[in-house]
């Protein structure tokens, strides 16, 4: 309970507001929570890439989310303040027993990008619009799903997803300024993977 | 929103290589995001104007949010995740 309690404590301000009723506890849930259930699990399985543990991990947002419902203050963004409380317990729970070792990856990764931001690779010259454009859905997600976690999750959370970058910046506390770099270093990533593909499938790369 | 496509004015895209390409880059995706100061937003409309290179950047840009919004598949929440979700929270409807 202290864990969960101080995790929770990290992601939500505990605002004390009057008690709710079981049934008004239910109409909350059913009104603000329910409707993200979608996206919560699309979520999920891009952190987790299985099925049984974006289940999983769904199912303990929810749960967490009831039980802290009087947390929730009514009427504001109740599917950042769930993208947050599954983001935490994705890094608390399922991280640690994930087979990717994702926290090396992402400081490897961010180290080189900073190391070469300077002569920044262009994309443009070798990546063409037709050829992104020909791709199906399955080789983009491929391409997404091969970037280390973190990248991954800036990427679903604004494009995929459409949270602004302060709602970003929330979810993943972080500053405003990490998302915006973050994002751009990760789409670099991105394109570079696209570029791969295309290269190898002999899409043609100039014109 | 922002026409990418060269408009009717006297001025053509002449230029062929950024030497900021990187920064302008950040530009272009904060405008694609919807997140752009004013400043970035009359930075980035100059260079439509003037710059081949940032204009390629922009449709790249574009096309792989794009392609990213409608062609990756969304997860559906499984029928008996919802339902066990309502069991654990006793939930009759």
């Amino acid at each position: 309970m202290s864990v969960i309690m101080s995790e929770i404590e990290e992601e939500i301000p505990l605002i004390p507001q009057a008690a709710y009723s079981d049934a008004e506890k239910h109409e909350i849930f059913n009104r603000e929570f329910m409707p993200h259930i979608n996206s919560m699990y699309n979520f999920a399985f891009r952190l987790t890439m299985d099925e049984d543990d974006a289940n999983d991990l769904v199912q303990d947002t929810y749960l967490k989310a009831f039980r802290f419902i009087t947390s929730f203050e009514q009427g504001t963004n109740a599917k950042a303040w769930l993208f947050r409380i599954l983001k935490n317990s994705f890094i608390n729970d399922y991280r640690k027993r994930s087979k990717e070792p994702s926290k090396v990856d992402y400081q490897e990764v961010e180290t080189t990008y900073n190391s070469e931001e300077a002569a920044e690779v262009d994309y443009t010259s070798d990546l063409r619009v037709e050829a992104v454009q020909d791709m199906i859905g399955d080789e983009v997600a491929t391409a997404l799903n091969s970037l280390p976690i973190d990248f991954r999750t800036v990427i679903i959370l604004c494009d995929v997803e459409g949270f602004t970058y302060e709602e970003m910046a929330k979810i993943l506390d972080i500053p405003i300024g990490t998302v915006r770099s973050r994002l751009h270093r990760a789409r670099n990533l991105l394109k570079d993977k696209l570029r791969e593909y295309a290269a190898s499938m002999g899409y043609k790369t100039e014109e | 929103m922002y026409s990418s496509a060269p408009t009717e004015t006297e001025k053509k895209p002449s230029k062929t290589y950024c030497e900021h390409h990187a920064e302008c880059l950040k530009k272009i995706q904060a405008v694609l995001d919807g997140e752009a100061t004013e400043v970035e937003k009359d930075h980035f409309r100059e260079n439509m104007e003037e710059c081949l290179h940032c204009i390629k950047m922009y449709h790249l840009e574009k096309c792989v949010k794009e392609v990213l919004q409608s062609k990756v598949d969304k997860k559906i929440c499984p029928d008996n995740l919802l339902a066990a979700i309502k069991l654990k929270l006793n939930f009759t409807a």
